[in-house]
C-alpha cells in the first residue's frame, strides 16, 4: 500500500493569487478536495489493503478540517461549482467525502492525542459551536492554552439543530467529543459569556489574551407582517423551528408527537425544510407556507437546497410557496387557523421588503405552527459588551474578524452573519490567525486577502454521467434514521475516477504524496525552434499552451498556472521544441534501452 | 539456444501498479519503463526500442475514458493504430506493438502480461533485420 506524505515537496503550495479548482475556490476553508478526489481514486479494489489509506486520507482532512467527518454528511458546497455540473453532473465530492467518514469517524476514538507543547498565552474561545471549535483547534496545534466558554451542556451549537436522518448521532459526537480529547481543549459548560456572571472584561482578567467570540445566534426571529409582529405567536402550539428542532435533538419529543394534527411550518430556508422534514417523521400532517417563489433561479425563489425540497415533497409535505402569514387564529389558548396573503415580492433594492396582495388571502388549519423565518442574536448583551457600533451594527473589520472597539477581541461565526457550518468554521480560522499575528505582534493585514481564480473545465472526449444517489423510498423513510445510502469502495474510486482535475498540480500534488512523481516537471518552450504552428494549443486539455504574436514571430508559450506537465504538447510538438524539465523518463528510457543494447551484443 | 524475445514495457503510473511493493521490486518485469501518462509515450520511443533490439513493445494505459490527464491514453491508442500499418511496410509485424487499456493498482498483472506478450512473439521469430 502506498504512503501518502503531506510534508515538503509533496506540501500543497499556497499563493495570495492562485488558480485552483473551482470546487475548492468555492469552500470557504479551501480544502484540498483535487488532492483527496485523486488519492481515492488510487486505492486498492482490495478492502483490507484500502482501509489503510482511506485513514491516511481521513487523517490529511482531518489534519486541515477536524470536522470533515460531519462536513461529509451535511455540506457539499463545493459541488455547487464543480466544473462537471454543465457536463453531466458535479462529482459527488460529500458522499466522497462521507465515504472516508465512514470509517474515519470510527477511527477517531482511537487515534492519538496529538502532541502539543502549550507555551503560548491563554485564549478565550466563547462559544462551542463549529466557529469557536475549529477556533480552538487551530490554536491549540498552534500551541497556545484555549478555554471554551460554552453556555450549554454540550458541544456543538447549531450543529445539533441537523436533524439525525442527516447527519448519525455517532458522527458528531465522535467529531465533537476527539476534538477536544486530541487537542487537550479545556472546556467550560453552562457557562454563558455575556449578561451574566462571566464578561469580556472578566475573562480578561482572569488571563485570557485575546477572545474568539461566536456565541451564534440563540434568538429566533418572530413572524411580522407589515413590519409588525403577527399577533398569537403567544398561542399554545406555536414554536420557533430553532427551540423544536433542539428538542427534538435533546430527545424531549417523544414519537408520533404530531401523529394526526396539522402541521404549518413557515419559512422557505433548509433549516425550515428540517423542521418539516422532522415535523412529518412524528406523524404530522405537514405544510410549508414560505414567501419565496418556487423558481429557485428567479429573484425571489426559495432559498432551500434543491434535495431538500425534492425530500420534502416526496415525503408528502405539502408546498405553498408565496404566501406570507397575515393572521393567526386561536380557539380559546389554541392555535387554530392561519391566514395567508400572496406575496407579490420578496426583495427589492433596500433587501427583505416583502409585498403583500391583501385581496388574495387563503385560510390555512394549523393545530401547530413552526415558525422558522430566520434567527438573530443576542443584541442586547453585544451591546453591553460594547461590541455594537453606533448604528447598532457589529463593529469588526471583515478580514481579520477583530473587533473594532475591543482590540483582544475576535467575532465570527452566525454571531457575525448567518452561514453554512463550513462559513462559521472559515471565521474560526480567520480569527485564529489574526489571533496568533495579534498576540506575536505582526501585521494583522498583510497578505490575508487571497485572490483565487477557478480553473476551466479541462476538454476531453467524454464526459461521464453521475452516479445515482440511493435514497431510501419515502414510505419506508418516515424515521430518523439515514435516508441516502453511501458510496461502497468501488463506487468510491469509480465516482473519484470521474474527478477532472481542473486545478493547477500544484494545488494538488496527490502524485508526489504517494511517490508516483519525485517532483512536478515543468514544461519549456525553445523559442528557436518553435514554429508557432499552434499544433500544441490544440492538443493542450487545459488551455495552458498558448500561442502568442511577439514582435516578429508568432509562437508557443505555456501558461505555468494552468500546466499539468502531461507531456502531450511535447509529443505533440513536430519541432521538437518543447521538452519537460525535470523529468525522469528519458534518463529511464536510455537506461533500458543501453541495457538490451548490451545484452543483445554480449 | 531457445529465442527468449526482448519486451520493452511502457506502463501508466496512475493506473497500474501505483500499490505495489517497490521495496522489494519482486516480480517487476525486466526493461520497464512506467511513465506517468501513457500518452508521453512518443512514436520514436517506440521506433527507439526497435533499434536498441527490442522484439516487441508492450504499453499499458488507464481504462478508456479514465486518464488523469483526460485523453492521453486515446492519443496513446491512435498513435500504437498508426504506428503498426507504418511498421508493417517496414515488414515488422503489427503484432510487435500492443496496447492494454485497463487497470490494476497492485501491478501484479504487469509480468504476467509481458510473458504472454513474449510467448506471442517467439512465434513470430526474431525482428527481421535489413
Amino acid at each position: 500500500m502506498w504512503t501518502t506524505m503531506a510534508k515538503g515537496s509533496a506540501a500543497v503550495e499556497a499563493a495570495v493569487k492562485q488558480f485552483l479548482p473551482p470546487c475548492q475556490v468555492q469552500c470557504p476553508i479551501n480544502e484540498d478536495i483535487q488532492r483527496t478526489n485523486v488519492l481515492i481514486s488510487m486505492l486498492p479494489d482490495d478492502p483490507e489493503m484500502a482501509a489503510n489509506g482511506i485513514i491516511q486520507i481521513g487523517d490529511y482532512l482531518y489534519n486541515r478540517n477536524p470536522f470533515f467527518t460531519v462536513c461529509g454528511y451535511v455540506c457539499g458546497l463545493c459541488e455547487l461549482e464543480c466544473n462537471y455540473q454543465s457536463k453531466g453532473g458535479a462529482i459527488k465530492r460529500r458522499l466522497l467525502k462521507r465515504f472516508i467518514a465512514d470509517s474515519y469517524t470510527y477511527h477517531l476514538d482511537k487515534k492519538d492525542e496529538f502532541d502539543l507543547i502549550k507555551h503560548k498565552e491563554n485564549v478565550a474561545v466563547v462559544g462551542g459551536g463549529p466557529g469557536g471549535l475549529m477556533a480552538a483547534y487551530d490554536l491549540s496545534k498552534r500551541g497556545y492554552r484555549v478555554t471554551i466558554f460554552e453556555a450549554s451542556d454540550r458541544l456543538g451549537g447549531a450543529l445539533w439543530l441537523i436533524p439525525r436522518y442527516r447527519l448519525p448521532e455517532k458522527v458528531l459526537t465522535s467529531a465533537l467529543d476527539n476534538l477536544t480529547r486530541l487537542t487537550g481543549v479545556d472546556v467550560r459548560f453552562n457557562s454563558p459569556v455575556g449578561n451574566g456572571r462571566l464578561t469580556l472584561d472578566k475573562l480578561r482578567n482572569e488571563g485570557y489574551s485575546a477572545v474568539f467570540m461566536a456565541k451564534g445566534t440563540p434568538t429566533p426571529r418572530t413572524l411580522t407582517f407589515g413590519g409588525e409582529d403577527v399577533k398569537g405567536q403567544d398561542l399554545s402550539g406555536v414554536m420557533y423551528g430553532h427551540t423544536f428542532l433542539y428538542e427534538v435533538s435533546h430527545g424531549n419529543i417523544r414519537p408520533n408527537y404530531f401523529r394526526g394534527k396539522k402541521v404549518v411550518v413557515i419559512g422557505g430556508g433548509n433549516v425550515a425544510f428540517d423542521a418539516a422534514r422532522t415535523a412529518r417523521r412524528l406523524g404530522g400532517e405537514t405544510t410549508i407556507v414560505c414567501l419565496e417563489c418556487e423558481d429557485k433561479k428567479s429573484k425571489d425563489g426559495i432559498p432551500a437546497d434543491f434535495e431538500e425540497i425534492r425530500g420534502a415533497w416526496e415525503e408528502g409535505i405539502r408546498i405553498i410557496y408565496s404566501r406570507g402569514v397575515s393572521t393567526i387564529h386561536g380557539e380559546g389558548e389554541r392555535v387554530r387557523k392561519i391566514e395567508c396573503p400572496k406575496c407579490t415580492s420578496v426583495f427589492d433594492a433596500t433587501g427583505f421588503n416583502p409585498q403583500f396582495d391583501v385581496s388574495d388571502r387563503i385560510p390555512l388549519d394549523a393545530e401547530v405552527l413552526i415558525v422558522t423565518v430566520g434567527q438573530g442574536p443576542d443584541r442586547m448583551a453585544l451591546h453591553q459588551d460594547n461590541l455594537l457600533d453606533e448604528r447598532g451594527r457589529l463593529a469588526i473589520d471583515p478580514l481579520t474578524l477583530q473587533s473594532l472597539n475591543r482590540e483582544w477581541v475576535f467575532i465570527g461565526g452566525d454571531l457575525r452573519r448567518i452561514g453554512f457550518m463550513v462559513d462559521a468554521m472559515r471565521d474560526g480560522l480567520v480569527a485564529a490567525e489574526s489571533i496568533e499575528r495579534y498576540l506575536r505582534g505582526l501585521d494583522i493585514k498583510e497578505g490575508r486577502k487571497r485572490d483565487y481564480e477557478p480553473q476551466d473545465i479541462p476538454l476531453r472526449r467524454h464526459y461521464m454521467t453521475e452516479p445515482e444517489v440511493l435514497w431510501i423510498p419515502p414510505e419506508k423513510r418516515m424515521h430518523f434514521q439515514l435516508f441516502e445510502r453511501g458510496f461502497s469502495l468501488a463506487e468510491a474510486i469509480e465516482e473519484a475516477k470521474r474527478c477532472l482535475t481542473c486545478g493547477p498540480c500544484v494545488s494538488c500534488k496527490a502524485c508526489v504524496s504517494i511517490g508516483i512523481q519525485d517532483a512536478l516537471s515543468a514544461v519549456e518552450v525553445n523559442p528557436d525552434r518553435c514554429s508557432g504552428c499552434g499544433i500544441c494549443t490544440s492538443i493542450c486539455y487545459y488551455g495552458a499552451a498558448q500561442s502568442r504574436q511577439d514582435e516578429d514571430k508568432r509562437r508557443s508559450v505555456t501558461d505555468m498556472f494552468k500546466c499539468k506537465s502531461c507531456g502531450m504538447c511535447v509529443v505533440a510538438c513536430p519541432s521538437g521544441a518543447r521538452k519537460l524539465v525535470g523529468d525522469p523518463m528519458h534518463a529511464r528510457i536510455e537506461d533500458v534501452y543501453a541495457n538490451l543494447s548490451a545484452t543483445i551484443g554480449g | 539456444m531457445e529465442y527468449n524475445p526482448n519486451i520493452v514495457c511502457f506502463s501508466c503510473k496512475f493506473g497500474w501498479g501505483y500499490v505495489g511493493d517497490k521495496q522489494s521490486g519482486n516480480g517487476s518485469p525486466e526493461n520497464w519503463v512506467p511513465v506517468v501518462c501513457s500518452g508521453k509515450v512518443e512514436s520514436t520511443h517506440i521506433l527507439e526500442a526497435f533499434k536498441a533490439g527490442a522484439d516487441g513493445v508492450l504499453i499499458l494505459a488507464c481504462q478508456e475514458g479514465h486518464c488523469h490527464y483526460q485523453d492521453g491514453n486515446f492519443q496513446t491508442g491512435k498513435k500504437v493504430y498508426l504506428l503498426q500499418k507504418v511498421l508493417e511496410t517496414f515488414g515488422i509485424e503489427h503484432e510487435r506493438v500492443r496496447m492494454e487499456m485497463a487497470r490494476n493498482p497492485e501491478g501484479d498483472k504487469i509480468v504476467q502480461l509481458v510473458k504472454d506478450m513474449k510467448q506471442d512473439i517467439s512465434k513470430l521469430g526474431p525482428v527481421r533485420r535489413f
